[in-house]
């Protein structure tokens, strides 16, 4: 993780030299099943363990409970069921991160793998329009290319928004 | 000087000043003779003026000293207390709350003069002296009416001393034995740091001529302190009044004096003598004061003793002089000129603070040392190495105590964070005395239990909530006098604020003797608005639809009137009780009267909890709300309405199964022998079903955090000891 920052805030200080290099973004790719998907780094708080998650009655499907995460109580939602996907199976691979947004407080989701970090230029990223009806393709706001692979850009806004609890 | 450590002091007290006086003019109000409460009023008027004069809040300070003038004749029984005259001093008091309220967020006073409240008091002053003052005194009182911005322009205050009969009589007399009586006033230099003691000097060499008859401020104030930068006296002397203007001018840091003959035959001093000292002008007077000064500090006691040598009468003095002056010397240096001294207006706000009592500081500091006592055990335990049979039982004996040590420890700071409800119902009586006026109704306010304690963070929210009900209670709940008069009940409404503890709880309760809440009426409003359909109207209980005051603008009062019936009232006060973790309730009787009851949380952040086992899942349930501990059988289930109830020891209770409310997964249940938690919420009870017990244990509560908010069941999680976070029930929320 310290390594991660400190080449972030590399990139980053490059940037106020003047010289405009080309934009860059940091992603950590994680797996759900066979796709990949890619989270911005700087969402990113933590990434622990899978441990004992505390189910809580009554609330929304996706959200697993809430683990103990250095003495806070931080609630687990399940991007797989958020996205209509099979339940998490927990496995070895299984990591929880921990994002840090900017309107809700500490939130985890379940992954079922960490794969790696990737630097996306912006001319890596393409952008997906919201036109398709598919509910799934909200949760993304773009795709990458990487190595010949693709990997689905996150939107965690609309990910970690609780539609049901707004209504 | 610089003042701002103590600003936090005169945050506090000025908060009690004004509190005292609030509470004592509403007692002046109901008995207008009461000396000890005149008296009481002129105190806290009197400090508050000092305290404002020594943080430099000039205009606090002006104010407070007009209050001041109004009480002193009151106190003096020259002004007799009327209705008008209360409604301005209350406006008084509102306007230094403004200034503190200023202080306290900008740590200056704002720029308000509020000089019509001025005028008003002086109109007071004046009013009364006309009426009942003889003419004579009459003329002397006009320059003090007018306001204090004429006094800073004229030179001869002394003419508005007033002289009481028998300072008369001295004068009269001494007239008679051909000695002659002065007017001084005397101005001593704004830099000064020592005015008492410039003072107390001046005072000094007049008593070396003469006599000082009367002084205003009194000779007690001005050794306090307590005047700005002039003080006026009247003199009886055989000397020339030359000779006795010199005398007071020759002590250092004198700006000016001025000062006549009083003429005793017109009761005032003749116009001819008012001359002050054509010379002496302020600026050279001071510069004077300077030169000597600066002589005396290179010189020394010689320098001293020539200043005053044109006056040999003055000779005493010379040795305070001595002293006075070495203090001065260093004063000055050390203290920045006045004029710089106000205070930067991006101060950082105030700090809240508690005041504890030194008992239960003292009693927290045994604790902790009985912990390092508890530590240290525990330390030689570890270090003995051996682990025999003997110092396991030893290590169990040292845990039981660091565990009884740290509840004591819990408990007290808790007790440190406990106030009084006191502080915030105080302001209470005011404001209904307020309400009265406005509304024109009679109305009484009768409190009891204000030494209530509650967690401080509890006592500062509850402020709101409160004034909304007794706003509510005042509005809407008492009827018209007429209508009182036709239901049979007496005039004045009476308002109960009752507050006490019930176990872990703590009761408030807003009740009043009026029209009570208009179930049909809140039905039909409710329907109108569509909260509700009329079919559900129909079978809602009346309990029901009085709740539905609690929704979100939803304000059945007729006409809206600024004191309440915007609709922000009630749903503000639930969820501000809700966020303190408290429940509202109310009960009403259509007629006679509603009763607001809020039941709030003793303490926060940890409680001693009951952790119970439901299918694989551990839960919490707080010990205050647990009532007993039952086994039943399956055959003790009985049936009502298809729902599962028991009669226990004569109440019938109905039995809550958690897994089927929390969703719990379970293969089979056992019905042969059920451990039932019986909770109580108010005079309602219920049998919680659950697996097992596990035992007694004092949890932190922690929030869930605003992501997860939706369970009502669950009020918040802990984490055990072994790393799990166990939820916490909400048992006020199964029923």
């Amino acid at each position: 993780m310290d390594e991660l920052k400190t080449k972030a805030a590399y990139v980053a200080s490059e940037d106020e030299d003047g010289y405009v290099p080309p934009q860059i973004t940091q992603f950590i790719v994680v797996k759900f099943g066979e796709e990949q998907y890619g989270i911005d780094i700087k969402y990113v708080d933590n990434i622990v363990r899978m441990q004992h998650i505390t189910r809580v009655p009554k609330v929304s499907n996706y959200i697993k409970g809430v683990i103990n995460l250095r003495g806070e109580v931080v609630p687990v939602m399940s991007v797989r069921l958020k996205m209509d996907l099979e339940d998490d199976v927990e496995t070895k691979a299984t990591r929880i991160i921990i994002l840090k947004l900017e309107q809700h407080c500490n939130i985890g989701i379940l992954v079922d793998e960490v794969k790696e970090v990737v630097n996306l230029e912006e001319n890596q990223i393409e952008r997906v329009s919201y036109e398709t009806k598919d509910d799934k393709s909200n949760f993304i706001y773009g795709i990458g290319k990487y190595d010949g692979g693709l990997i689905s850009l996150l939107d965690l806004n609309s990910v970690t928004l609780d539609k049901e609890a707004l209504s | 000087m610089d003042v701002s450590q103590y600003l936090e002091i005169f945050i506090d007290e000025t908060k009690e000043h004004l509190q005292s006086l609030n509470t004592q003019i509403l007692n002046l109000e109901q008995d207008s003779e009461n000396t000890d409460t005149i008296n009481e009023i002129f105190r806290a008027a009197h400090s508050l003026k000092g305290m404002a004069g020594t943080m430099g809040y000039k205009r606090m300070q002006n104010l407070t000293h007009d209050m001041e003038n109004v009480f002193s004749e009151v106190r003096t029984g020259n002004i007799k207390v009327k209705a008008n005259m209360i409604d301005i001093l209350f406006q008084c008091l509102d306007a230094l709350e403004e200034y503190l309220d200023n202080i306290q967020s900008t740590a200056d006073e704002g720029s308000n003069d509020n000089e019509p409240l001025i005028k008003a008091l002086n109109q007071i002053l004046s009013g009364e002296v006309e009426s009942e003052e003889v003419a004579e005194e009459k003329v002397a009182e006009v320059p003090k009416s007018t306001g204090r911005k004429v006094h800073r322009k004229e030179d001869g205050k002394w003419e508005a001393i007033i002289l009481s009969e028998s300072e008369r009589t001295v004068i009269g007399k001494a007239l008679e034995q051909g000695k002659k009586v002065y007017g001084l006033t005397v101005y001593i230099q704004e830099s000064c740091i020592l005015k008492a003691a410039r003072a107390f000097l001046v005072f000094k060499a007049m008593e070396s001529l003469g006599e000082i008859i009367v002084s205003s401020p009194s000779a007690q104030e001005i050794e306090d302190e307590h005047f700005e930068t002039d003080f006026s006296i009247f003199v009886l002397s055989d000397s020339s009044l030359d000779v006795v203007i010199e005398a007071a001018q020759s002590v250092s840091e004198i700006e000016k004096v001025a000062g006549g003959e009083w003429d005793a035959s017109s009761g005032q001093t003749a116009a001819a003598n008012e001359t002050v000292k054509e010379e002496v002008t302020p600026a050279s007077v001071a510069k004077e004061a300077e030169e000597k000064r600066a002589a005396a500090r290179e010189n020394g006691p010689v320098a001293v003793t020539e200043t005053v040598q044109d006056n040999p009468a003055l000779a005493p003095a010379v040795h305070e002089i001595r002293e006075v002056r070495e203090e001065a010397q260093d004063a000055p240096v050390a203290a920045p000129p006045k004029n710089d001294k106000k205070p930067a207006v991006n101060k950082p706000v105030v700090n809240r603070t508690v005041r504890v009592d030194i008992e239960k500081l003292d009693s927290l500091m045994n604790l902790v040392s009985e912990l390092i006592i508890a530590k240290n055990s525990l330390v030689s335990i570890s270090a003995s190495g051996s682990s025999d049979a003997s110092s396991s039982s030893a290590f169990n004996e040292q845990i039981e105590y660091l565990e009884s040590v740290t509840t004591n420890l819990h408990e007290s700071v808790m007790k440190v964070r406990m106030v009084p409800i006191e502080s915030v119902v105080q302001k209470f009586p005011r404001m209904i005395r307020d309400l009265q006026k406005k509304l024109g109704k009679k109305m009484e306010l009768y409190m009891s239990g204000e030494e209530t304690e509650l967690d401080r963070t509890v006592v500062d929210e509850i402020g709101d909530p409160l004034m909304h009900l007794l706003r509510n209670a005042a509005d809407h709940g008492l009827e018209s006098a007429e209508l009182r008069k036709e239901r049979g009940k007496p005039a004045t409404g009476s308002i109960h604020l009752d507050a006490y503890q019930d176990g872990n709880n703590v009761i408030i309760e807003v009740s009043d003797d009026g029209g009570g809440i208009n179930v049909i009426g809140v039905k039909e409003r409710a329907i109108d608005r569509g909260v509700i359909t009329p079919d559900q109207a129909e079978n809602m209980s009346d309990k029901d639809i009085v709740n539905l005051l609690f929704l979100p603008s939803f304000s059945t009062a007729e006409k809206v009137t600024d004191v309440s019936g915007r609709g922000v009232g009630l749903d503000v006060v639930k969820s501000k009780i809700e966020a303190l973790s408290g429940e509202v309730d109310v009960k009403t009787k259509y007629g006679e009267g509603s009763t607001w009851t809020i039941r709030l949380p003793l303490t926060l952040a940890i409680i001693q909890a009951l952790m119970v086992v439901v299918g694989d899942e551990k839960y919490a349930i707080s010990l205050g709300s647990i009532e007993t501990i039952e086994n039943i059988t399956g055959e003790d289930i009985k049936y009502v309405q298809a729902k599962e109830v028991i009669n226990l020891r004569g109440a019938v209770i109905p039995l809550i199964r958690l897994d089927d409310m929390l969703d719990i997964p379970k293969e089979q249940r056992n019905d042969d022998n059920l451990v039932v938690v019986i909770v109580r919420k108010g005079d309602k009870q219920a049998g919680l079903v659950v697996d097992e017990l596990i035992g007694q244990q004092e949890i932190v509560i922690k929030s869930l955090g605003k992501y997860i908010n939706k369970c009502k069941f669950i009020s918040g999680a802990t984490i055990l000891g072994d790393g799990e976070v166990a939820l916490i029930l909400d048992a006020n929320a199964m029923f």
